[in-house]
């Protein structure tokens, strides 16, 4: 008996702890970039969502300079709102094109294509999902930019007078647009795979009710399976979003690289977080203040907290989605 | 990890003499090096481990080196990776790597920081200033100044036909063709040469922007960044009109891209190209003006013949070194490397387009290396 007990005891512990690992590693993280990030906090304050200017200071210099306490090299300034615009810039982009297109692709799945085919497209999907990020980055610069350069730009511009934000330059092809596509075909595996499954546990029945009152395909899309899964679908459209605006290595290969300033038409170039970070933190390492370390530590802390909050809202949505089919059955 | 390391380094210490560290006994015709002169040949004995770090444009010729000096020395396993000089300086100093790479020399503060690093050159390497202007011909080599350069990136100077772009070029029809200037959106040695050169011809320059290996780029409408030298070239060539400072290393792949190579300016006021006489040439009038700790910039050289971009490769070492055997593991390989009959052989210099370290500078070199101990 005792043993037993004893034995259930740690199974309970070790349960336990596996079960709050999760959790434990992300509040580990979290604890290392809150703690990485305070001498960022303290020397530049709140301008460091407001400012325009990203400037890690002059690493040879011979004296650093001294500011609420904290050491930084002379003429730094941390501002990231050119980085915060381009991040969610982009992703608003990747989902105004991705999210039509994902949720058509999955409808079209479930209930247009038939079995056979449906088995062979569906895993595809997925497969997309998988690729990795360099090589949509590769398609981005050598396929989609002249496209965007020669074709898109130019017809787009033609209705700047109308939307000032569409009117030229369009510049080179690396930017707003192309890193808003190219994540836009990021995520749309995402977000077809996720709906995918959610219109699979709409009930027969009730598709069937449809059809038996001469509702076309479209009406009993609309107004019989769209309304089952109506929140699960918020919530892939969120994890795709999360997906976009973490994104780095395809982003810093097409986003042409903004240098201090914001994105100025739907072709300027821009730069994200994510991508700064990737890019700027070999030469963070040689400041000998340390201090533009602290400085990437609280841009990634600042995307790790919009992607927490974002995954945080789709998981709860995904799962009120889920009930919602359960409760009506 | 460092802890298993460390474990490893002192079980290799306690097995090792100093003289079985230097030869593996393999005959190869690069084995006869000046390591080779003073070793005494010893077959047996653990193998040390050291690793390598760093510099992008320097992991070619590791890469290079590797195979041949397993020969050179069977008893050293050495393992290279590019991961950027800034991440070489951090590892090298923080003790985690032997031997850090970089194009750039440590900062004095950091220095004063690691108060044992060393910055140790081992070959030279050069920058050139390309571009993609329509209508210009292919061979046509433009003239331009750091001055000029300087008010482009500064974004003074908007379109290739402006007068102080065309009154340096009086034979060539340039377009009213809107400037993109290109930088490295990654932080790189490059960039360090680049805007060390803007800082000595352009005061605007020197007393705003000044340089480094990541620099806040003026702000400018159009101006575009790319991710190491290949993304450098590749947005170059597709982009009419672009300006770019690319590592020497990548000088052939740019031409075959179509993009042209421009006359530099240098302090004599000759336009000149960089190739192994006008780079030989800039390092020999900079030989006097390094210290001995041979942390120095070597642009913008005096003499009429020398290219105004040009710097040491340097490796970041920590005299200080874990046992006394891994210390003479890397001053041997140090010594190969920088030697003209081992590391600093042509067949070596001519794949990566470095040169290599002048035969006066070598000495300072050595000098260095003999301070590492264990």
């Amino acid at each position: 008996m005792k043993r037993e007990r004893f034995l259930s005891l740690i199974f309970r512990v070790t349960t336990g702890v596996m079960a709050s690992s999760p959790f434990l590693i992300l509040l580990f993280i979290l604890i290392v970039l809150v703690r990485d990030a305070i001498p960022a906090i303290r020397y530049q304050g709140s301008s460091f969502f407001t400012g325009v200017t990203w400037n890690m200071g002059n690493m040879y210099a011979n004296n650093p300079i001294v500011h609420n306490g904290v050491q930084a090299a002379p003429g730094a300034s941390f501002g990231i709102l050119p980085f915060i615009m381009g991040t969610l810039g982009s992703s608003l982009i990747a989902l105004l094109i991705g999210v039509p297109f994902a949720l058509m692709t999955a409808f079209a799945l479930v209930y247009k294509v038939p079995k056979p085919i449906q088995r062979v497209l569906s895993p595809m999907v997925e497969l997309l999902a998988g690729i990795p990020s360099v090589v949509y980055g590769l398609w981005g610069v050598e396929s989609l930019s002249p496209f965007i350069e020669f074709k898109l730009g130019p017809l787009l511009t033609r209705l700047g007078h109308a939307v000032p934000f569409l009117a030229g330059p369009v510049g080179t092809g690396f930017g707003l647009l192309t890193s808003g596509l190219v994540l836009a075909v990021m995520i749309i595996p995402i977000i077809t795979a996720t709906t995918r499954d959610l219109l699979m546990q709409v009930p027969t029945l009730s598709l069937e009710g449809a059809h038996a009152l001469g509702l076309t395909s479209f009406e009993s899309v609309r107004f019989v399976a769209y309304p089952w899964v109506k929140r699960g679908i918020f919530g892939a459209i969120v994890l795709g979003l999360g997906r976009a605006l973490g994104e780095t290595m395809a982003v810093l290969m097409v986003s042409g690289d903004a240098a201090n300033y914001l994105p100025y038409n739907l072709y300027s170039p821009i730069s994200t977080m994510a991508s700064t970070i990737a890019a700027l933190l070999d030469s963070a390492l040689t400041d000998f203040t340390g201090m533009s370390v602290h400085a990437l530590a609280f841009i990634a802390l600042t995307l790790l907290v919009i992607t927490v909050i974002t995954n945080l809202i789709a998981r709860l949505l995904v799962s009120m989605g889920r009930q919602n089919v359960h409760v009506e059955m | 990890m460092k802890k298993n390391w460390k474990h490893k380094a002192y079980a290799i210490a306690s097995a090792l003499t100093v003289g079985a560290m230097m030869m593996g006994g393999v005959g190869q015709a690069f084995a006869k090096t000046n390591v080779v002169k003073h070793s005494v040949k010893h077959a047996s004995g653990p193998v040390v481990h050291l690793q390598e770090t760093g510099s992008t444009l320097l992991w070619p010729l590791f890469q290079l080196w590797v195979p041949v000096y397993k020969h050179v020395n069977s008893k050293v396993d050495l393992t290279t990776a590019g991961t950027g000089s800034g991440v070489g300086i951090s590892q090298a100093s923080d003790g985690t790597v032997q031997i850090g790479a970089s194009d750039a020399y440590m900062s004095n503060r950091l220095l004063s920081q690691h108060p044992g690093m060393l910055n140790i050159p081992m070959a030279i390497s050069a920058q050139q200033i390309m571009y993609n202007i329509p209508g210009v011909k292919k061979g046509v080599h433009l003239h331009l100044t750091g001055n000029v350069i300087a008010q482009i990136y500064l974004g003074k100077i908007r379109y290739w036909n402006a007068p102080q772009i065309q009154s340096l070029n009086k034979g060539v029809k340039l377009p009213h063709w809107m400037i993109v200037p290109i930088h490295r959106t990654d932080g790189s040695g490059d960039t360090f040469l680049f805007t060390q050169f803007m800082t000595d011809t352009n005061a605007a320059w020197s007393n705003s922007v000044q340089y480094g290996t990541s620099v806040s780029w003026p702000a400018i409408k159009g101006a575009l960044g790319a991710n190491g030298n290949n993304g450098v070239v590749a947005l170059a060539s597709k982009t009419p009109g672009s300006i770019a400072y690319v590592g020497i290393s990548w000088l052939n792949n740019g031409l075959s891209e179509g993009l042209g190579e421009a006359a530099l300016q240098n302090r004599a006021g000759r336009y000149l190209l960089p190739n192994p006489g006008t780079i030989a040439a800039a390092a020999n009038m900079m030989i006097g003006k390094t210290p001995a700790d041979e942390r120095t910039s070597l642009i913008y050289a005096p003499g009429a013949n020398s290219y105004p971009i040009i710097n040491y490769e340097y490796a970041i070492i920590n005299e200080k070194q874990a046992n006394p055997a891994t210390a003479t593991a890397v001053k041997n390989l140090l010594l190969w490397a920088i030697s003209p009959q081992g590391g600093n052989k042509a067949v070596f210099m001519d794949k990566v387009h470095f040169l290599p370290l002048p035969a006066s500078i070598a000495p300072l070199s050595r000098k260095q290396i003999a301070k590492i101990h264990g």
